[in-house]
C-alpha cells in the first residue's frame, strides 16, 4: 500500500497509432511521486506524443495511464491533476499576466480570495509580481516562459508536464531557466515530466531519464546510470557529447578483440569467436600512450581547441573515426601516429544487435 | 556656408511638409464627395436644381430635402428600420455561422473536408443574379417572399462563402497550443470558443461584419426582386423610387438627403470596426 502511494504516474502498455501508423509501441513506465523525469530522444521518437497522452491532449489508442493511483486514461485534461508548459508558451495574448495565471482557476470556479492568494504566491516564486498587469506581448521570452510556468503552478497540479520549454530561448537564458526549473522542483517537490531533445537539460535536471526511440523505451535510469551503463549502442551514442566512440570490432575468443589492425584485451566469454561486436569508448576515457599491448594504432587528423579541453580527431587503420578528449599534455601535430587505449573497466561492448554484452 | 545639421533640419522640414501635404491632399479627395452630399442636402427646395458647385446652401440651411424624402413610400424611418433589421440580422447570422464553420474547417478532421471547403469557396464564382430565380422560387415555397427575414437569409447565403473563408484563416492563425492550454485550464466547447478563441479572431469577425453589413445595406437587385410591398422596401430600393421622381422631374434635393442618410450607418460601422479590420487584412502578412 505504501509503495502504491509513492507512485506519481504509471503508464501501462500505452500505445498510440494514427490509422495504420503506430507511433508509440506499448510503453510501460512507473514514475515515483516527486521525481523529475526527463523523456529524451531524437525528433520523431514519440516523446512529445507520450507527454501529450499523459496530458490528455492526445487520445490513447490502447493501454492505461494512472496519476497518483487514479486511472485518468479517458478523463478530460483539466480533470487529471496536471499542468503543462508548452514550447511556444501558449499564453493568452488578449489577457493580462494576472488573468493568464487566474484563467484556469476561474474556469474551475475557485473563489476570488483563493485565486488572489495563489496568483500572488506563484508570482512571488517566479519573481513576476511586477509584471502582473502587462500583456504577454509586452514581455521578453524569458518572462513569458515564467508566466507559462506560473500558470502551471497556480493549478497546484500533481504532475507538471514540460514540452521542450526552453528551446525557444537563447543559450544564456536557457541555462538560467534550467537552473530555475531545478530550483522550482526542489521547492515544490511535485512530480515533473520534462520532454527535451537536449541531453544537457536531460542530464542536469533529471532524477530519471527515459530514453525513447521510435516509440519504444530504450532505457530508463538515473543520469549516471544511462551515461555509464548504456544498455545498447543507441543509448551509448545518444547520451554524451561528444558521443561515445562506437567502433566495429571482432571477438577473437580467449580474451582478445580485433579492432582495426590492433588487438585489445577483453573478457566476453559468452560470445563465439569470430562474432562481430562494437567497442564503446568515451572520448574522455581514451588516453594516448606509447605503443602497448592493449592499444589501438591511429592517425591524428586534426585537433579542436576549446580552451579547457581539446578534441583530437583520429582515424584507425580501417578508416573508423575516433574522437579523443585531452585535457592536458602537448599538442599533437596532424598526421602523426598515436596509440589509443582506455581503461578496461571503462570500455563497453555491444553485440551485433546493438545490445550490451560486456 | 551652412552647417550639416542645418541642411539636415531643412531636409526634415521639407520631408514633413511633403508627407503631410500628400496626406491632406488624399484625405481631401476622399472627403469631398461626402462633404458635397451633406452640404447640398441642406439646400432649400428652390436651390435643389442649381449646379452642384458650390455645394453649400446659399439662402440659409433648410430641411426641405429631408422632408421631401420622408414623403416617399412609408416614410424614411420605416425604410431605415427595414434596412437596419436586414443588415444587422445579416451580420449576426453571418458571424454566428461563419465562426462555427470556420472553426470546424480549421480544427477538425473529417472526410471530404477540403472538397467541401473548395465547394464553399467555388460558389463565389457564381454570379448571384443567375440564381435569383431559383432563390425566388425557394423563398416563395417557404412562404418567405416579400419578407425581410427571407431577404436576410438570401444575404447571409451570399455572404457566407467569403466569411467562412475569412474565419477559417483567422482560426488557422491561432496557435493550437493556446487552445490546448485552455483545455488543460478547463475551458471546453462554448466557453473555450467565447473566452479564449473569439478575442483572438476578433479581426476576422470585424472584417466579416463590415463586409456583411455594407453588402446587405447597399444591396439593391435582390431586394428589388424579392420585396414586393412598399412597406418592406429597404433604402436602396426606396432611393430608386426617389430618384425616379414624380412626373419625370427628379427631386435632386431628396436624392442628396437619401444618400446622406444611407451613408451615415456605413460610416459608423466602419469607424467602429476599422481598427480590427485593418489587422484582419494584415493577418499573416508578416510573422
Amino acid at each position: 500500500m505504501r509503495e502504491l502511494d509513492r507512485i506519481g504516474v504509471a503508464l501501462n502498455g500505452v500505445r498510440k497509432s494514427y490509422g495504420a501508423l503506430q507511433v508509440v509501441h506499448g510503453i510501460d513506465l512507473t514514475i515515483r511521486d516527486g521525481d523529475f523525469v526527463v523523456f529524451v530522444g531524437p525528433s520523431g521518437c514519440g516523446k512529445s506524443t507520450l507527454l501529450r497522452m499523459i496530458a490528455g491532449l492526445e487520445e490513447v489508442t490502447d493501454g492505461e495511464i494512472a496519476i497518483k493511483g487514479r486511472d485518468v486514461t479517458d478523463l478530460d485534461p483539466s480533470e487529471r491533476g496536471i499542468a503543462m508548459v508548452f514550447q511556444s508558451y501558449a499564453l493568452y495574448p488578449h489577457m493580462s499576466v494576472r488573468d493568464n495565471l487566474a484563467f484556469g482557476l476561474k474556469m474551475a470556479r475557485t473563489d476570488r480570495a483563493e485565486i488572489e492568494r495563489r496568483v500572488g504566491q506563484a508570482a512571488e516564486i517566479l519573481k513576476i509580481a511586477h509584471l502582473l498587469d502587462r500583456r504577454p506581448g509586452q514581455l521578453s521570452g524569458g518572462q513569458r516562459q515564467r508566466v507559462a510556468i506560473g500558470r502551471a503552478i497556480v493549478r497546484e497540479p500533481d504532475v507538471f508536464l514540460f514540452d521542450e520549454p526552453l528551446s525557444n530561448l537563447d543559450a544564456e537564458l536557457r541555462v538560467s531557466m534550467r537552473v530555475e526549473i531545478a530550483r522550482l522542483h526542489r521547492e515544490l517537490g511535485n512530480t515533473m515530466i520534462y520532454v527535451t531533445h537536449d541531453q544537457t537539460e536531460a542530464m542536469t535536471l533529471a532524477d530519471q531519464i527515459v530514453i525513447l526511440r521510435d516509440g519504444r523505451v530504450e532505457q530508463t535510469g538515473t543520469p549516471r546510470d544511462v551515461y555509464e551503463n548504456p544498455l545498447n549502442t543507441f543509448v551509448a551514442g545518444f547520451i554524451g557529447s561528444p558521443r561515445m566512440n562506437l567502433l566495429d570490432a571482432e571477438w577473437r575468443g580467449s580474451g582478445k578483440v580485433r579492432l582495426a589492425d590492433s588487438e585489445i584485451e577483453a573478457c566476453l566469454d559468452s560470445l563465439q569467436a569470430g562474432e562481430r561486436i562494437v567497442v564503446g569508448m568515451r572520448p574522455e576515457h581514451i588516453r594516448i600512450v606509447a605503443s602497448g599491448p592493449d592499444a589501438v594504432k591511429a592517425t591524428v587528423e586534426f585537433t579542436e581547441y576549446l580552451g579547457g579541453t581539446r578534441y583530437v580527431y583520429c582515424k584507425l587503420g580501417d578508416a573508423q573515426n575516433v574522437v579523443v578528449e585531452l585535457r592536458e599534455g602537448d599538442d599533437i601535430p596532424s598526421g602523426s601516429t598515436v596509440w589509443l587505449t582506455a581503461p578496461s573497466e571503462r570500455r563497453r561492448y555491444f553485440g551485433a544487435t546493438g545490445a550490451r554484452v560486456g | 556656408m551652412r552647417t550639416r545639421s542645418e541642411i539636415r533640419a531643412r531636409k526634415a522640414t521639407w520631408d514633413r511638409l511633403a508627407y503631410h501635404g500628400i496626406g491632406i491632399g488624399t484625405a481631401f479627395f476622399f472627403l469631398a464627395p461626402f462633404v458635397v452630399t451633406f452640404l447640398s442636402s441642406f439646400r432649400p427646395n428652390s436651390e435643389s436644381g442649381t449646379p452642384p458647385l458650390p455645394p453649400w446652401p446659399r439662402s440659409g440651411i433648410s430641411f426641405d430635402a429631408y422632408r421631401a424624402l420622408d414623403g416617399f413610400g412609408s416614410g424614411i424611418w420605416q425604410h431605415m428600420f427595414n434596412s437596419l433589421v436586414v443588415s444587422i440580422g445579416t451580420v449576426l447570422l453571418t458571424v454566428a455561422v461563419s465562426v462555427l464553420a470556420g472553426y470546424g474547417f480549421s480544427r477538425y478532421r473529417f472526410p471530404f473536408k477540403n472538397v467541401l471547403f473548395v465547394l464553399v469557396i467555388a460558389t463565389l464564382m457564381i454570379p448571384f443574379q443567375s440564381i435569383l430565380t431559383p432563390l425566388f422560387i425557394i423563398l416563395a415555397r417557404l412562404g418567405l417572399n416579400n419578407s425581410l427575414f427571407g431577404l436576410m437569409l438570401v444575404y447571409v447565403t451570399l455572404q457566407l462563402p467569403f466569411s467562412v473563408f475569412m474565419m477559417r484563416n483567422a482560426f488557422d492563425a491561432v496557435p493550437k497550443e493556446i487552445e490546448e492550454a485552455a483545455r488543460i485550464d478547463g475551458a471546453r466547447d462554448l466557453r473555450l470558443l467565447v473566452r479564449v478563441l473569439l478575442p483572438l479572431v476578433m479581426p476576422g469577425i470585424a472584417t466579416v461584419s463590415i463586409f456583411a453589413f455594407l453588402n446587405a445595406w447597399n444591396e439593391f437587385f435582390a431586394a428589388l426582386v424579392l420585396l414586393s410591398s412598399n412597406d418592406n422596401y429597404t433604402l436602396p430600393v426606396l432611393m430608386t423610387a426617389v430618384r425616379a421622381g414624380r412626373l419625370g422631374a427628379i427631386n435632386w434635393g431628396a436624392v442628396q438627403a437619401g444618400v446622406a442618410v444611407m451613408v451615415v450607418p456605413c460610416l459608423i460601422v466602419f469607424l467602429l470596426l476599422q481598427r480590427y479590420y485593418m489587422r484582419g487584412l494584415m493577418a499573416g502578412a508578416v510573422k
